[in-house]
C-alpha cells in the first residue's frame, strides 16, 4: 500500500480507556495480536507480568513471574508480538530478549550481559521487520544491533554522543511499511531515522517542552501515512509529526473512565465520594506515559503508565489525490482562495 | 483470674500454650463460612462466592468452603470454636492500621505495645527463658514486641544461626568460636556496650538451644510443602523440644484478594486447613496437644458486595479457636446481613469486640491478668472444656 | 597522582567519623583525596549542596520508581549511598526521624514521599521556614488530624505536636498555649485529591479555607491578637526553648546517644557546653540550622565521639552496601533493603512506629535485630570481588600488612573505615588472624572483614 498523495486531518479524537489499577498496574508496553487481544506489559516493583486484555476491556488473564530464572523476567521494558503471536520482551536487568507463546509458555532467550557482537547492555526498545528480524536497542550500549529471530547477530550500528547516528541512551524503536527505522534517542532528546541496514537519514527535535521538542522521548510509531508519533515521556504527551518531521498535533490526555474503571466504582461507596470531592482535570491527563502503538484501523494507543491504563485515539484522515491536493508551495502564505 | 490456682485448662500438668496464626489480608469470614441460605449473599456476590451445593455445612444455616474439609473434620470431633463476627466499633479498613490494632488492642491511639509481649512479660517477669515467646517467619511482629521484652525471632528452623551466609562450616565454626569471645557479657565499656554484648550472648543461647530441635524430632506426619505447613511444623517441634516456649506467633499471608479471589482464596483455606489438622496430628504423636491452643485471626473481613473478581476491605470477620481442650462450636452470633445493620452501608457489623477474646485467652487459658494488656473489662466467651 | 606529595592534613579517621555522621560512609580511596584539604573545608562542602549530585535523574527516573513504598525508597537509597551531598540526604533522615510521619495512617505514598523531598530541598535552611512548609505539609496535615481541626470545634493534635514533639518540648508552654495555637491553625487543610481508584495515586495540595479559620484573639506565649499559624510560627522560633529542643535532637542524632527523648525535661543534656554553642548558633542566625550544624561539626566534642551511637538500621544497611560497593548503577535489588533488611532490624522507613519517631541509642538491639545486623553484615562482605571488599583487599595485599597478624588486623580496620574496636576485640581478632595464616591473602582477608562486620564495636557509628 502506497502513501497517500495528499491528508486532510479530519480530526484525531479519544476513543476510550482501557485498564484500571491493579489489573493494568504500571503498564509499560503493549503490543497487538489478532481478534482486537492486546497484551500489555506490566512492571512494577515486584511484577513483571503480561496481563492479555480485549478492547472491550476483558481481562483474559496474565502470565509472567519475576525473579532471576530462566524463564523469569526482572526489569521488562518492550514487548512485540510476531506473525504467530509469540511474544518477545526485552530485559534490561537480565540483558536479554525472552520469548513466551501466547498461552504464555516460555520458548527461550537471548542475548548476555557484554559489549561485544551481540551482547546486551540494558537493552530496551525491540522490534520486526517485515522479514521477522528484530532489531534490539542497545542502550546502554548506545547502538542498534539486529538479530534474526533465534537470536543470530546479523548487524549493528551507532555509538555514544550526540552527532549524526550517535546516540546517547537510546529507547524506543520502530519501523515503518518501507523498512526505515525510527529510534529514540532518549538523552539527546530527539528521534534519528535510519535505513534498513542503519544509515542515517534524518534526525528531529531538540531538549525543551515547546511543541516538536523533547523531554526524554521513550518511545517512536509510525502509522501506513507515514505520520510519526513521539513518546515524550518527559512533557507527559504524545506528538505527532508528518513524514517529512514537521510538528502537527499533540496528545495530553482525554481519559474517561474505563469499563472495567466504571464497574468497580459502582460496588464502593466511598471513592465514589471523594471522587465526588476532588478536581478531576488531572484525571484526564496523561502521567509518564511510556510507549505508543499504532494499529491498522488507525487507532493510536498510549500506555499511560502513571496512571495505570491504556488512552485510545482513532485517527480520521482521508487521503487525498493530486487533484484534491495542491501541489506544495514555495512560501508560505496570507492569501486565501 | 477465673481458673482454679493450682491447675490449667487442659487438664494435665503441663503449662498451657497458645500459638497464634495471623491470616495476613483480610480473610474473607463470608467465603469461609457460608451463610448458604441468605439470599443477599448470592445477591451481593455474583462472581466470589461458593454455591449451595459444594458448601459443607455445619448446620442449616452455614457451611464452610470446600476447601476447608479439613478444618471440618476437627469441628465435627468438636476441637474447633468458631468466634463469629469478631471486630471492634469504627473498623479500620487500612491493612496496617487495623493489623496494629489487632496486633496492640489499641484502636485509638498508637501504641508500641503488643498484646501478647505483655503477656510473655507476666509469664516470665525476669527474661529468664528468651525462648519464653517464639515468633516463626519475617521479621518479628508488633504483637511479640514491647520495650524490655526478650521473645525470639525465627525466620527459619532449620537454617536458624548467626554468620549463616558462611558457607563452608569450619570457617564458620572458627569464626564462631571469636564471635563467643566478642559478646562475653561483663566486659566491655559502658551501659550501652554491656547491654549489646549480654543481648549477644542471648542470641547465642537461643540459637544452642534452637539448633538442637530440628536433630530431636521424629514423626510419621507428613505436612505439605507450604509455608503455613512449614511455620506449623516448626512450632511443633520446638514445642515437642520442651524448651518452655509458651507463645508462639505464625503468619499465614495473602489473604487480600481484590481480584481473581476464587481460585487464590481456596488455595489458601486448603493450605491452612491440611496445615492445621497436621500440625494437630503431629503433636498427638508425641502426646503433646492437650496443652496447646491455636488462636487464628485476621485483621478485618471483606466488603459485603464483591467487586466482580475479588473482594474488597470491609469489617466483621472471624477467628478460630483450635486445640482438643476447646469446646467446640459456633460463638458470638454471625454478623447480620439485614443491610439496615450494615456498617458504612457495605460492610457487616461486628458483633464481638476482639479485646474479649484476648481477655479470654489471657485468663481463661494462659492464666495471665488481660485488664491491662486490653485496657478494661470485656465480655469474655467460655470456649473451653472445663476440667 | 600528586597525593604522596601532598602533606596529610587531616586525620583520615575523623574523616571517616565525619562521614560516617554527616553521611552515610565513604570510601578508603575518598578519604585520603579530603585528608589533603582542611577538615573545616570538608566540613563547609557537606553544609553546602551543589547542583554537582553525583545523581543521573534522568536515569534514575527511568529504571527505578513504582508506587511501592519501597520503590521510592530504593530512590532514596541510591541517593543515600551515591549522592555526593551526603549531608543533605541524612538531614533528610533527621527531619525524617523528628516529623515522623507515618504511612500506616495515610497509606498515601505520594504525599509521604513528597515529605521527604521536601526535607531534602530545605534540610539545613531557617527553622521558620521549615516549620511553615511541615505546617502545610499535606502528609502531616492529616496525619495530625489538622483536616479535622475546624472553626468553633479545634482539633488540637497537630497544636500539642507541633509544641511538644516537633519544636520546644515539654515543659516549655502551656495547655492554653496549644488550645490558641491550634486554634491559629483552623482552616490549614488541603485540597481533596482524586481516590486511588482506578488510576492511582494523585498529589494532594495545600489549601487555606477562610471560611474554616478562627480569626479570634488568642494568647500564646505571651503574644496576643488575631494570630494565624505564621504568628504562631514565628514566635516558637524566636523561643530559646526551640533553640535548646532542635539542638539537643541534632546532637542526638549526630554526636552522641542521648536518653530517650521523654525524659529530657529531666535529665540535662550529657554536652551542655556544646548544646549552648548551638543554641547561640540558632539564636543569632534566626534560626539557620546550616548554621547550627556547622558549630556542631567543627566542635572538639563532636571530633571526639567516635563510636559513641549505635547505628540505625538504615545506618547499618547503606554503609554496609557502601562498603560493598555494589550499587553505584542501578540494581533491581536495591529496594529489598528498605523493605526487608531495615524492616527486620526494626526500622520501616516512612512508617515510624509512633508520632514520636523511633527510639534510638541501644532501644535498636535486641535479640532478633542484632541477629539480622549481624546476619545481613556479614553476608554482605562475602563476596571478595565485590569492588568495594576487593579495594579494601588490593590496599592490604599491597601495603604487606598480611605479614604479621597484629599489622593484619589494625591495617583492615584503617582500611573499612579507618574504624577502631576495643582492646578485648581487638585481641580477638588478632588470634583468629594468627589461627588462619595458613590460608591464602585473599580469602584470609574476607574471612577478616566478616568477623569485624559482626563485632559489637561495628554496631556503632
Amino acid at each position: 500500500m502506497a502513501r497517500p498523495y495528499g491528508l486532510l486531518r479530519a480530526g484525531f479524537p479519544y476513543l476510550k480507556s482501557l485498564g484500571m489499577r491493579r489489573l493494568t498496574n504500571y503498564p509499560v508496553d503493549l503490543t497487538l495480536g489478532a481478534e482486537g487481544r492486546i497484551y500489555i506489559l506490566n512492571r512494577q516493583q515486584d511484577l513483571a507480568q503480561i496481563r492479555k486484555y480485549s478492547f472491550d476491556d476483558e481481562d483474559l488473564g496474565n502470565f509472567g513471574t519475576v525473579g532471576d530464572g530462566e524463564d523469569e523476567l526482572q526489569w521488562p521494558v518492550s514487548i512485540i508480538a510476531d506473525s504467530e503471536e509469540n511474544l518477545f520482551i526485552s530485559d534490561e536487568s537480565h540483558h536479554r530478549i525472552s520469548s513466551f507463546d501466547k498461552e504464555g509458555e516460555f520458548l527461550g532467550t537471548f542475548g548476555e550481559y557484554g559489549s561485544g557482537e551481540g551482547q546486551l547492555n540494558r537493552p530496551a526498545g525491540i522490534v520486526f521487520d517485515a522479514d521477522e528480524n528484530i532489531y534490539v536497542v542497545d542502550s546502554k550500549n548506545h547502538r542498534v544491533q539486529k538479530f534474526t529471530k533465534d537470536g543470530k547477530f546479523l548487524l549493528e550500528w551507532g555509538s555514544h554522543g550526540d552527532g549524526d547516528g550517535e546516540f546517547d541512551l537510546p529507547w524506543g524503536i520502530t519501523v515503518d511499511e518501507l523498512g526505515d527505522v525510527y529510534v529514540a534517542d532518549w538523552r539527546n532528546d530527539r528521534v534519528q531515522k535510519f535505513t534498513t541496514d542503519g544509515e542515517f537519514v534524518m534526525k528531529f527535535g531538540k531538549s525543551g517542552s515547546a511543541n516538536g521538542e523533547f523531554n526524554r522521548p521513550t518511545d517512536v510509531a509510525v502509522d501506513l501515512d507515514g505520520d510519526i508519533y513521539v513518546c515524550d515521556r518527559g512533557n507527559n504527551r504524545v506528538q505527532l509529526f508528518n513524514a517529512e518531521a514537521r510538528y502537527v498535533d499533540k496528545f495530553i490526555g482525554d481519559a474517561t473512565l474505563s469499563k472495567i474503571g466504571r464497574e468497580y466504582m459502582m460496588t464502593n461507596a466511598s471513592p465514589n465520594r471523594i471522587r465526588d470531592m476532588a478536581v478531576l482535570e488531572p484525571q484526564k491527563r496523561l502521567r509518564q506515559p511510556r510507549s505508543i502503538a499504532v494499529d491498522s484501523d488507525m487507532r493510536l494507543y498510549i500506555t499511560d503508565t502513571g496512571s495505570y491504563r491504556i488512552q485510545v485515539y482513532q485517527k480520521e484522515a482521508i487521503h487525498l489525490n493530486s487533484q484534491q491536493f495542491a501541489p506544495p508551495m514555495r512560501s508560505v502564505t496570507l492569501h486565501q482562495e | 483470674m477465673s481458673d482454679n490456682g493450682n491447675g490449667t485448662k487442659n487438664g494435665s500438668k503441663k503449662p498451657p500454650v497458645l500459638v497464634v496464626l495471623q491470616m495476613t489480608g483480610g480473610n474473607d469470614f463470608m467465603n469461609t463460612l457460608v451463610p448458604f441460605t441468605e439470599g443477599i449473599y448470592y445477591d451481593s456476590r455474583h462472581t466470589v462466592r461458593i454455591d449451595e451445593d459444594r458448601v459443607i455445612p455445619i448446620n442449616d444455616k452455614l457451611g464452610f468452603h470446600p476447601a476447608a474439609a479439613p478444618l471440618k473434620e476437627m469441628y465435627d470431633k468438636g476441637d474447633v470454636a468458631i468466634i463469629q463476627g469478631i471486630g471492634y466499633e469504627n473498623a479500620n479498613r487500612s491493612h496496617f492500621r487495623a493489623m496494629d490494632i489487632m496486633h496492640t488492642a489499641e484502636p485509638l491511639t498508637i501504641s508500641t505495645k503488643g498484646w501478647l509481649a505483655q503477656a510473655i512479660q507476666q509469664l516470665d517477669p525476669n527474661g529468664k527463658n528468651v525462648l519464653t515467646g517464639v515468633s516463626f517467619g519475617r521479621g518479628l511482629p508488633r504483637a511479640m514486641a514491647a520495650p524490655g521484652v526478650r521473645v525470639t525471632s525465627v525466620g527459619d528452623l532449620d537454617s536458624y544461626g548467626l554468620m549463616t551466609s558462611v558457607e563452608i562450616k569450619e570457617d564458620r565454626a572458627e569464626a564462631m568460636d571469636i564471635f563467643k569471645r566478642f559478646y562475653t557479657p561483663g566486659i566491655g565499656s559502658g551501659a550501652t556496650m554491656s547491654y549489646l554484648k549480654q543481648t549477644g550472648d542471648d542470641v547465642l543461647t537461643g540459637i544452642d538451644r534452637l539448633q538442637e530441635v530440628p536433630g530431636r524430632y521424629e514423626s510419621t506426619i507428613e505436612y505439605e510443602d507450604n509455608p503455613i505447613a512449614k511455620s506449623l511444623r516448626d512450632v511443633a517441634r520446638t514445642h515437642i523440644a520442651g524448651l518452655g516456649t509458651r507463645i508462639f506467633y505464625v503468619q499465614h499471608a495473602g489473604y487480600d484478594h481484590h481480584a481473581i479471589e476464587m481460585p487464590a482464596h481456596e488455595r489458601l483455606l486448603g493450605e491452612l486447613s491440611g496445615a492445621l489438622r497436621d500440625f494437630m496430628d503431629d503433636l498427638r504423636e508425641h502426646d503433646a496437644a492437650e496443652e496447646v491452643i491455636i488462636y487464628a485471626f485476621t485483621e478485618f473481613g471483606r466488603r459485603v458486595q464483591d467487586n466482580g473478581s475479588g473482594t474488597d476491605h470491609g469489617s466483621g470477620g472471624g477467628a478460630f479457636v483450635i486445640g482438643e481442650r476447646v469446646e467446640g462450636g459456633l460463638y458470638a452470633e454471625y454478623p447480620s446481613l439485614d443491610p439496615k445493620t450494615f456498617a458504612n452501608g457495605e460492610d457487616l457489623a461486628h458483633t464481638f469486640d476482639f479485646r474479649g477474646v484476648y481477655a479470654t485467652l489471657l485468663e481463661q487459658w494462659m492464666s495471665v491478668e488481660s485488664q491491662d494488656i486490653v485496657k478494661g473489662n470485656y465480655e469474655q466467651l467460655h470456649p473451653f472444656k472445663t476440667a | 597522582m600528586s597525593t604522596k606529595a601532598v602533606e596529610a592534613k587531616t586525620d583520615p579517621a575523623l574523616l571517616a567519623h565525619l562521614y560516617r555522621r554527616a553521611g552515610f560512609g565513604i570510601n578508603r580511596d575518598e578519604i585520603d583525596q579530603l585528608a589533603t584539604e582542611d577538615y573545616s573545608d570538608t566540613v563547609e562542602f557537606l553544609l553546602n549542596p551543589t547542583a554537582e549530585t553525583g545523581i543521573p535523574e534522568d536515569e534514575l527516573k527511568r529504571y527505578l520508581g513504582g508506587e511501592a513504598p519501597h520503590a521510592y525508597l530504593a530512590i532514596w537509597l541510591y541517593r543515600m549511598l551515591n549522592s555526593r551531598n551526603q549531608l543533605q540526604e541524612k538531614m533528610a533522615l533527621f527531619w525524617h526521624g523528628l516529623f515522623a510521619t507515618g504511612l500506616v495512617k495515610n497509606e498515601h505514598i505520594l504525599s509521604s514521599s513528597n515529605q521527604i523531598e521536601m526535607f531534602r530541598e530545605n534540610g539545613m535552611g531557617e527553622m521558620r521556614e521549615i516549620l511553615m512548609d511541615l505546617a502545610k505539609d499535606p502528609a502531616m496535615i492529616f496525619w495530625l488530624d489538622n483536616n479535622e481541626n475546624h472553626l468553633g470545634e479545634p482539633n488540637e493534635n497537630w497544636g500539642r505536636e507541633l509544641l511538644e514533639l516537633f519544636s520546644l518540648g515539654v515543659g516549655n508552654y502551656s495547655e492554653i498555649d496549644i488550645k490558641h495555637a491550634s486554634r491559629a491553625f483552623t482552616g490549614w487543610t488541603f485540597a481533596q485529591s482524586p481516590p486511588l481508584y482506578p488510576h492511582g495515586y494523585y498529589p494532594a495540595d495545600f489549601l487555606f479555607r477562610e471560611d474554616d479559620h478562627d480569626n479570634g484573639d488568642k494568647e500564646f506565649l505571651g503574644h496576643t491578637g488575631n494570630l494565624d499559624g505564621g504568628d504562631i510560627i514565628d514566635i516558637i522560633v524566636k523561643q530559646p526553648s526551640c533553640a535548646a529542643f532542635i539542638s539537643r535532637h541534632l546532637y542526638n542524632f549526630f554526636v552522641a546517644d542521648e536518653p530517650q527523648v521523654p525524659t529530657w525535661n529531666d535529665l540535662p543534656p550529657l554536652d551542655p557546653e556544646l548544646i549552648d554553642a548551638m543554641c547561640k548558633a540558632f539564636m543569632d542566625s534566626d534560626g539557620e540550622i546550616k548554621s547550627v550544624l556547622r558549630v556542631m561539626f567543627n566542635s572538639d566534642s563532636f571530633k571526639n565521639a567516635r563510636f559513641k551511637k549505635v547505628k540505625s538500621p538504615i545506618e547499618m544497611v547503606a554503609g554496609i552496601l557502601k562498603l560493598a560497593g555494589e550499587h553505584t548503577d542501578f540494581r533491581h535489588d536495591l529496594a529489598k533493603y528498605p523493605q526487608s533488611s531495615t524492616f527486620t532490624m526494626g526500622q520501616i522507613l516512612l512508617d515510624p512506629p509512633t508520632v514520636e519517631g523511633w527510639h534510638t541509642g541501644r532501644e535498636w538491639i535486641d535479640g532478633g535485630n542484632l541477629t539480622e545486623r549481624i546476619n545481613f553484615a556479614v553476608d554482605q562482605v562475602g563476596d571478595g570481588l565485590s569492588p568495594g571488599i576487593k579495594r579494601i583487599i588490593d590496599r592490604l595485599v599491597e601495603s604487606g600488612s598480611l605479614s604479621t597478624p597484629e599489622s593484619f588486623v589494625d591495617t583492615t580496620l584503617d582500611a573499612m573505615g579507618p574504624i577502631s574496636v576495643e582492646d578485648s576485640t581487638r585481641e580477638a581478632l588478632v588470634d583468629y588472624a594468627r589461627k588462619t595464616e595458613v590460608d591464602d591473602d585473599r580469602s584470609r582477608a574476607v574471612r577478616m572483614i566478616r568477623l569485624m562486620v559482626s563485632t559489637p564495636d561495628f554496631q556503632y557509628a
